[in-house]
């Protein structure tokens, strides 16, 4: 089986704590991996190790074989690290769309020449951006927000929104850090789905997620970290009614 | 007629100077205080090709221009490298730094400023034509700018403002594209520089110095930071006020502090009444200036 993402003994400590101990990893596509543990535990940590947010002490991230180590945050993005946020990071000042349209991996708009002088290229790049930003808050029934500014939905759908704005990096990768978080009803539903596809369109998803439920319904596979370190890595299920982890997550 | 223009003229050049600044504080978000040291470089840079050189006069502006931008790229890439906080602190020293330099030079002129500047147009339509080209060059400089921020790109600026770490994240490069604004910026205010020195003839190390700074920010601010117009405003009302003012025929004695109370009074009743600027708005404009 081909794995989309690969890590090799990654660590990273700040100081004498340490949130990435010898941290080997790997995720295949299609499949979504569940990242469980306590709070503190490095699982952000992790996802920041990944997407280029912090470089590790020590180890290999590899996408699709490739190590991409010396890659910053904005090229991972562009080689297809898809991720969002625990805190969303929506562009507040801005419509739905205007958030969707800036986050295409291959952006014209960002480049001063080809805004000046290539200005043909970047109509049709932002008309393609345009039709997929259209078709995926379609499939989360949001397209009637497109033009509202961001700040006006409630927190549920802003989620969406986060998950949205991600998708529009078609990249092999999604990291998804704490989708749920305060998201009920619909959303949540909407979330499952939309998150399901994805998966079965082949991309590797990772989920960091408090809601075991949640968890259990779309994994079947999950790691448990604590400490910087993956203490267990298996099926949903084992993990879920294993009471030695059960203990450790509630600090028992 | 020949006072009416030259105060048109210093207006424009004003009008650039206050909407290039705009394009990197209101717009960049971009905190630096020493866009007057760009408008120096590019005065000195053309003020001095001109005295030396038989190059012709827009070339000089464009060299001044170039070496602004230049300059501002060695500023902006050391400090922006750090943290986006630590620009400000590193353009307040590069301004002082700069122009220290600039005092203590021979071929400067030093303290006493860099005269002999070749006039390259004579007669009566001197002023006419300088005014011209200088309120032409205002009104691109200020449509060329809005047309910047209304397409992708000013969209981009926007969202890096708004989260840079999501906007790094999507793919973007945002220390590229913050260089990019502020050579732009620090470029345009070297062309503005550059007509300064050919129109005047004359420049002094003390017309650069950081209380140039606070006037041209003050015109941002008053006029309404990241807004395409509000630095028009602001740079005609800063420099219409004190001028129209000579007009009450007040003795000396008043006049020169009434100048500094009625700006004092002016940024005061702004930041309470209206703190987004006069074509600031509130609500969704006003975010987008970066003031909430």
């Amino acid at each position: 089986m081909s794995h989309v993402l690969r890590t090799e003994g990654l660590n990273k400590r700040f100081g004498g704590i340490v949130v990435c101990d010898d941290v080997n990893l790997t995720i295949a596509g299609g499949e979504i991996l569940g990242l469980i543990g306590p709070n503190g535990a490095g699982k952000t940590s992790l996802f920041n190790l990944i997407s280029g947010v912090l470089r590790p002490d020590s180890g290999t991230i590899r996408l699709n074989g490739k190590a991409v180590n010396g890659e910053p945050l904005y090229r991972r993005a562009r080689l297809g690290v898809a991720r969002t946020w625990q805190h969303m990071l929506l562009f507040r000042s801005m419509t739905v769309m205007e958030n969707m349209l800036v986050a295409p991996r291959h952006y014209p708009g960002e480049s001063i020449l080809r805004v000046t002088v290539g200005r043909a290229g970047v109509r049709s790049a932002e008309r393609t951006a345009r039709e997929r930003a259209h078709a995926i808050l379609d499939r989360m029934a949001l397209d009637g927000t497109a033009d509202m500014p961001v700040t006006d939905l409630p927190f549920g759908q802003q989620k969406l929104i986060g998950l949205a704005r991600a998708l529009m990096n078609d990249g092999p990768l999604l990291l998804l850090d704490e989708p749920m978080a305060g998201v009920e009803g619909a959303a949540y539903e909407t979330m499952q789905r939309v998150v399901r596809q994805e998966a079965e369109s082949g991309r590797a998803i990772c989920v960091v997620e408090h809601n075991v439920s949640f968890i259990r319904d779309l994994c079947s596979r999950a790691v448990f970290m604590i400490n910087g370190r993956i203490l267990q890595d298996g099926p949903v299920e084992e993990l879920i009614s294993s009471t030695t982890l059960t203990e450790l997550y509630f600090g028992a | 007629m020949e006072y009416l223009g030259t105060i048109g003229i210093l207006i424009a050049i004003y009008i650039i100077l206050a909407a290039s600044y705009n394009l990197v504080i209101g717009y960049g978000g971009l905190a630096t205080v020493a866009h007057p040291i760009f408008f120096a470089i590019g005065a000195y840079v053309s003020g001095l090709l001109a005295i030396h050189t038989t190059l012709p006069p827009p070339v000089s502006v464009l060299v001044g221009s170039g070496c602004a931008m230049l300059a501002s790229l060695l500023l902006a890439a050391s400090a922006l490298r750090v943290s986006g906080d630590y620009l400000l602190i590193a353009s307040l020293g590069f301004q002082l730094g700069l122009l220290q330099l600039i005092k203590n030079l021979a071929f400067t002129g030093g303290p006493g400023g860099l005269g002999g500047i070749p006039a390259t147009i004579v007669g009566p339509s001197r002023t006419p034509v300088y005014l011209a080209i200088a309120v032409v060059l205002a009104i691109a400089t200020v449509f060329a700018i809005r047309a910047l921020v209304r397409g992708p790109y000013g969209r981009a600026i926007t969202a890096m403002r708004d989260e840079e770490l999501a906007f790094s994240a999507l793919g973007r490069n945002a220390m590229s594209m913050k260089l990019v604004i502020f050579a732009i910026g620090c470029g345009i205010a070297g062309i503005a520089g550059g007509i300064y020195t050919f129109y005047f003839q004359y420049i002094s190390p003390d017309q650069f110095e950081v209380l140039q700074s606070a006037a041209i920010l003050t015109m941002v601010v008053l006029g309404g930071m990241g807004t395409a117009f509000g630095p028009v405003v602001g740079a005609v009302l800063l420099l219409a006020i004190p001028q129209a003012i000579t007009f009450l025929q007040l003795p000396p004695s008043i006049m020169a502090p009434m100048q500094g109370i009625i700006f004092t009074l002016l940024v005061l009743v702004f930041l309470f009444l209206r703190p987004a600027g006069i074509l600031g708005d509130t609500g969704r404009r006003r975010r987008s200036a970066g003031l909430t």
